[in-house]
């Protein structure tokens, strides 16, 4: 396959028929167009005409390019194009693949498989022998067919740990063996690792080397520490890249025993930095349940941290039989314990029946030696269940008959009565010193410091169950620490006392060691070689390179100075290791681990991994052509007439079939407009509702509008001067798109020809009447008739409230509230004073109780209001407050424009209070004001 | 004896054409409100025209007692003079005129016969005589004339361009010529001054249709009149757009200076628009010719 810019073409040869294409622009220019046939009558008068030039007629050029751009997707197309073609690597003879095979890997560990998949492929394609070498677990390299090969890769797995110097040996050991030269292709981890160097020596002196290499970095996570109150976490990565945030999981189990993800917390690496680092602060409890941490999105070893005592922080609950508060701070029994303790535990004081619901890990009774029953039954039940108790003697111990004449359940072995006293001024002897921890105690292997002496203790009672249990002694043989176990947990008795009296032991670094041991405390941090010297660790659950937690099966057991400094390898397994009641957990990485990518010698070629699949394009090309050819035809048909459409409508529909993939822009127009109008409508609600605000009903007749709108302006400045309601600038309303809700009252004049409101229109004003609104319909006539369908105006009224859901209605009666809201009124003129105004009549059954001025009428806003005084025209003001029509003649005409505005507050006090005034509360002030 | 159902089903089919054409122009005809045809002066008729005074010579059989009555003075009743004209139709059909550019527009030559046929019935329904101009069907009155102009208009002429009748036109008569007038204008000169000759005045209709009037023709093309015997091919119909309109231009002036000269209107019609405005011109043209 030939690759021309990054295309590979199959018949390339076929390209130069495009050079053909020029000569094609030629032919095509010049053969004319077929003639259509048409018949004309006009034809007669055609006879003699000649055409201006005798050329021929042209093909419009975007024609010939479209033609021209068919032909040439026609060629490229069967030329076969290739998208990302799979460059060929011709090669011959034995090919050695060679996989780091590392945790590091672990995360693409699917991708090399692919990789190394895709050489077997080409391997196999070119008959070339094959042998895979796994750097973490060399074997000796077999040169073996390629498909052979393949079906062995989908088992290989990394493994948790690097190369380890052994295995280098072993691997350049192997290749020595291999006769004969062969090339390499190295999968790398993108880790360096000691070693590595010399295997790229030895495979490059064997023939050509090309390696690949994942382009992210490896992420790791180090073990967590516990500062500060905090878990501090630090991230490590290869390489120093651009800023990168990863999240750290903690994962344990929930309460109801199911493993979940407890907490996560963000870690960034800033640019160019190899670190990162974040602190996750939990409470104990939750804290004791995370059994891992793990980087989000890593499936590899490197990425998990396993926890273990180290983060644990146990419960002690210390006890002491004399409160001696007042003596020197120095004899508590307790004080080397708690300064023991304080730093690696959770130290809890209190009494004991207090304390024990709490489930302490540990008792620690110091010089306790009577329990009450209660007590000791609870105390024996928590150890039973696993608690550890932890009893140190005392001079009460010594003093007391417990554990006397039989073994005490709560104590390990039987005591002598009174004890001993070694060294001092009545005693034979020197104080003496401890002996060497035997094998089986806890505590093998602790340096025993010079300065160590016992000089008073309580003892043992010879027993045949004595040697079992005695796990330090004297180096008179006389036990000092002993221990039996009872039921899940365990009694430890140290034969001293906790304090400075009967020996130097609280004084040293061993207490605080042999605390350890004994799982009272923990030591913070990793613990060194030295401090594990003697212990041997089983694994309980180690790590694959994936990072999941596998079951240690029959794992041998690791020395403690092992577990601590020797490197991963197969017979070091990160994982969890446990010694007695400890736990530790060996992690891949270690807290000064750093993880420097591989840096390889200049002149080996370094490749990705990924490689994007071959896409074969002749299919589209020719497909395109064919696209193309079919507008050619539809373009030819359109310019030669035949498609019975103008040529504009050629040129449209090509432009159609252009469009077909783009969104109609009428769509998005209109999106737009409707999303205006939505604007405009919030905006108009805004402002509506923001104010109290009068309406009007636009009638369509601009002079009747313009008066409404500066009657109700005027309308509104004089409730602004002379009543506490303050309304906005009056607007005027179309039924048909504005929203109603936001007016108490609407004015609506009554003209002939001002157009019928439609079924929605009306649907919303009955809507509106129905909650509590008022339409004051004005017929403006009352000069000339009376009320009814005598006028335009009139017949007009009652062909728009037909379909107005309106009540029965009568003129104003004397005792109407609209009398009295706010003016005490009996007529309503306007600018014109001639009729009777209708309201929602009284109900029927309303009676005029006897000394009371007024009935009880409606109890609610009379939904219309119909008159015909033009009341706008009464109420009318300009800008400046002058009235803008005459009414009346003189002060009469002053007097009746003032009525007018009396009847429009009462209007929209009666809207505004509804039947407030009706009420007989306000009968003796209005009865006081009326003189009666 | 093979030939006689072919001849049956032919007259058969003939027949049937002509109700369909027939009611189509009753129809027309009855959207123009007729009123009598009165030749607006005295004469005899029917139709009440004026009172005149008396003069001397005036039979006394000719005095209106009615009126007369009512004062000293004896008063004549005037009948308005009314008199039935003879019409002489000519449609043009010949092949070009049975041309539509347009599947939804109707050819030429429906167009014509269905405006002279609504024609002849509004001139029959206002007591003229109407027939073909030619010796084939001198004109006559009542509803039997119609169905045999309605029969006499569903002959096709093989000719391209049919010349108008001008054999045996009656003195005086008035003429309705309805063509698309794009064969050679000679003959109907020749026809016009004749007709003028012989005082008969009447109406020149000229039917078009609307791509004989704009033209939107483009690229190579042959043109070919209906009947097959003209043709014109031009390599950029585009170009020439303007130099036949202009030509069409210059052949309506023609027939409208043919017209002038010999006391004949004309009148310009496309079968893209309605009938009826058509059918009304004409009638009016008929009316104000009588004058």
């Amino acid at each position: 396959m030939t690759v021309l810019a990054g295309m590979g073409f199959a018949a390339p040869w076929l390209l130069l028929g495009l050079a053909a294409l020029p000569i094609l622009w030629l032919l095509l220019r010049a053969i004319p167009p077929a003639p259509v046939r048409r018949m004309f009558p006009g034809v007669s008068l055609l006879l003699g005409l000649k055409d201006d030039e005798t050329v021929s007629d042209r093909t419009p050029w975007w024609l010939l390019v479209l033609r021209m751009l068919a032909m040439g997707a026609v060629i490229i197309g069967l030329a076969g194009p290739v998208l990302n073609p799979a460059r060929e690597q011709r090669g011959s003879g034995p090919l050695l693949i060679v996989l780091d095979a590392s945790w590091a890997g672990a995360t693409h560990w699917p991708d090399r498989i692919a990789a190394a998949e895709a050489q077997l492929t080409e391997a196999g394609r070119n008959s070339r022998p094959v042998a895979i070498l796994r750097l973490s677990e060399p074997e000796a390299p077999v040169f073996l067919p390629a498909d052979v090969w393949r079906g062995r890769l989908a088992g290989m797995r990394p493994e948790p740990w690097q190369p380890t110097r052994a295995q280098v040996d072993a691997a350049l050991a192997a290749l020595a063996a291999v006769e004969g030269g062969f090339d390499s292709h190295w999968l790398s981890d993108g880790l360096d690792y000691p070693g590595r160097d010399r295997i790229v020596a030895a495979l490059r002196g064997r023939g050509a080397l090309r390696v690949y290499q994942g382009a992210t970095a490896v992420l790791g996570l180090a073990p967590v520490r516990f500062e500060d109150g905090a878990l501090q976490l630090a991230l490590r990565r290869s390489g120093q890249g651009p800023a990168r945030e990863a999240t750290v999981l903690a994962q344990g189990t929930d309460p109801g025993g199911n493993a979940r993800v407890l907490a996560s917390v963000p870690a960034r690496f800033e640019a160019g930095a190899d670190t990162a680092s974040a602190a996750l602060s939990l409470p104990a409890e939750l804290r004791a349940r995370i059994a891992r941490f793990e980087v989000q999105g890593q499936r590899s070893a490197g990425a998990v941290t396993l926890a273990d005592d180290g983060l644990r922080r146990r419960e002690v609950a210390l006890i002491a039989g004399r409160d001696d508060r007042e003596g020197l701070e120095l004899l508590s029994p307790l004080h080397y314990l708690q300064k023991a303790l304080a730093p690696s535990a959770d130290v809890l004081e209190g009494a004991l029946t207090d304390l024990l619901p709490a489930n302490p890990d540990v008792v620690v009774l110091a010089d306790v030696a009577t329990l009450s029953a209660v007590e000791e039954t609870a105390l024996s039940e928590w150890v039973e269940n696993g608690g550890m108790l932890l009893r140190f003697a005392g001079p009460r111990l010594a003093a007391s008959d417990i554990s006397r004449a039989q073994e005490d359940p709560l104590m390990p072995v039987r005591l002598r009565s009174g004890g001993r006293s070694i060294g001092g001024a009545m005693s034979w002897g020197e104080p003496k010193t401890l002996a060497e921890f035997p094998e089986n105690s806890p505590f093998h292997g602790l340096r025993i410091p010079d300065d160590v002496n016992v000089t008073a203790q309580v003892v043992a009672q010879p027993d045949p169950t004595l040697a079992d249990r005695v796990i330090a002694a004297l180096s008179d043989g006389t036990p000092l620490v002993t221990r039996k176990p009872l039921g899940q947990g365990q009694v430890v008795l140290f034969h001293v006392t906790a304090n400075a009296e009967w020996s130097t032991l609280p004084l040293s670094g061993l207490f605080v060691e042999m605390l350890e041991r004994l799982a009272v405390s923990s030591s913070a941090g990793a613990p060194d070689a030295g401090e594990l010297d003697g212990t041997t660790w089983t694994p309980v659950q180690v790590l694959d390179g994936f990072g999941a937690l596998r079951d240690a099966g029959t794992l041998p057991g690791v020395e403690g100075p092992a577990l601590a400094q020797a490197p991963l390898g197969p017979d070091l397994r990160p994982g969890l290791y446990r010694s007695g009641d400890r736990r530790l957990a060996r992690n891949v990485l270690s807290g000064d681990s750093v993880l420097s990518p591989a840096r390889w010698p200049a002149d080996i070629p370094v490749e990705g991994l990924g490689r994007r699949a071959e896409l074969p394009l002749g299919g589209a090309f020719l497909g395109l052509a064919l696209i193309l050819l079919v507008l050619d035809v539809i373009a030819a048909l359109a310019l030669s007439g035949r498609l019975g459409i103008a040529r504009q409508g050629a040129v449209s529909m090509l432009g159609a079939l252009a469009l077909l993939a783009a969104p109609a822009p009428g769509a998005a127009q209109q999106a737009q407009q409707a999303q205006l109008t939505r604007q405009g409508e919030s905006e108009f609600a805004i402002a509506a509702a923001g104010e109290l605000t009068l309406a009007h009903v636009l009638t369509g007749d601009a002079r009747l509008d313009d008066i409404a709108q500066a009657g109700l302006r005027g309308l509104s400045d004089t409730l602004f001067f002379r009543t506490s309601v303050e309304p906005a600038n009056p607007v005027g309303i179309d039924l048909e798109t504005d929203e109603l809700a936001f007016f108490p009252m609407l004015y609506w004049p009554v003209t002939p020809d001002q157009p019928t409101p439609s079924r929605e229109a009306y649907a919303r004003l009955n809507a509106y009447l129905r909650s509590g609104g008022l339409i004051l319909f004005d017929t403006r006539d009352a000069d000339i008739t009376g009320f009814g369908a005598a006028s335009p105006n009139g017949r007009k009224l009652q062909e728009l409230a037909a379909p107005l859901d309106i009540p029965p209605l009568e003129p104003v009666p004397r005792d109407h509230v609209l009398t009295r809201t706010f003016y005490l009124l009996q007529t309503f003129p306007g600018r014109h004073s001639g009729r009777e105004v209708w309201v929602e009549a009284a109900p029927p059954d309303a009676e005029q109780i006897e000394g009371m001025p007024f009935r009880n009428l409606n109890d609610g806003v009379t939904p219309v209001v119909i008159g015909g005084n033009d009341w706008a025209a009464a109420w009318a003001t300009d800008r400046d407050g002058n009235p803008l029509l005459p009414v009346g003649r003189g002060l009469t005409g002053e007097r009746q424009r003032e009525l007018a505005f009396r009847f429009g507050v009462n209007l929209v006090m009666h809207v505004l209070t509804g039947n407030y005034k009706s009420d007989q509360v306000h009968v003796p002030a209005l009865l006081e004001r009326l003189g009666q | 004896m093979s030939h006689s159902p072919t001849l049956h089903e032919r007259s058969e089919a003939e027949a049937g054409r002509l109700p369909p054409l027939l009611a189509r122009a009753e129809q027309l005809a009855g959207t123009v409100l007729l009123g009598e045809h009165g030749r607006r002066r005295a004469g005899l008729g029917d139709d009440f025209w004026q009172y005149r005074p008396a003069q001397p010579g005036d039979s006394r059989r000719m005095i209106d007692h009615r009126r007369s009555a009512r004062g000293d003075q004896q008063f004549v009743r005037e009948r308005e003079w009314q008199i039935a004209q003879s019409v002489m139709l000519w449609v043009d059909q010949g092949a070009s005129m049975r041309f539509a550019s347009d599947k939804a527009l109707p050819t030429k030559i429906d167009r014509a016969r269905l405006l002279a046929l609504a024609g002849a019935i509004l001139l029959v329904r206002g007591g003229e005589r109407v027939g073909l101009a030619g010796p084939a069907l001198p004109p006559r009155r009542g509803n039997d004339q119609i169905a045999r102009l309605a029969a006499a208009f569903c002959a096709d002429d093989p000719a391209d361009y049919a010349a108008p009748e001008h054999r045996a036109m009656v003195p005086h008569a008035r003429a309705v010529f309805i063509s698309d007038f794009l064969g050679p204008l000679d003959e109907v000169r020749m026809a016009l001054t004749k007709a003028a000759d012989r005082g008969v005045r009447g109406v020149l209709l000229q039917i078009l249709d609307p791509a004989e009037e704009a033209f939107p023709f483009r690229g190579r093309t042959i043109f070919e009149s209906v009947g097959h015997t003209l043709s014109h091919e031009t390599m950029k119909a585009g170009d020439l757009r303007a130099r036949y309109l202009d030509r069409l231009a210059a052949r309506k002036a023609d027939l409208k200076e043919l017209c002038r000269v010999t006391g004949w209107q004309a009148g310009l019609h496309h079968t893209g628009e309605g009938a009826q405005s058509a059918l009304l011109w004409l009638y009016r043209a008929l009316d104000r010719g009588a004058r």
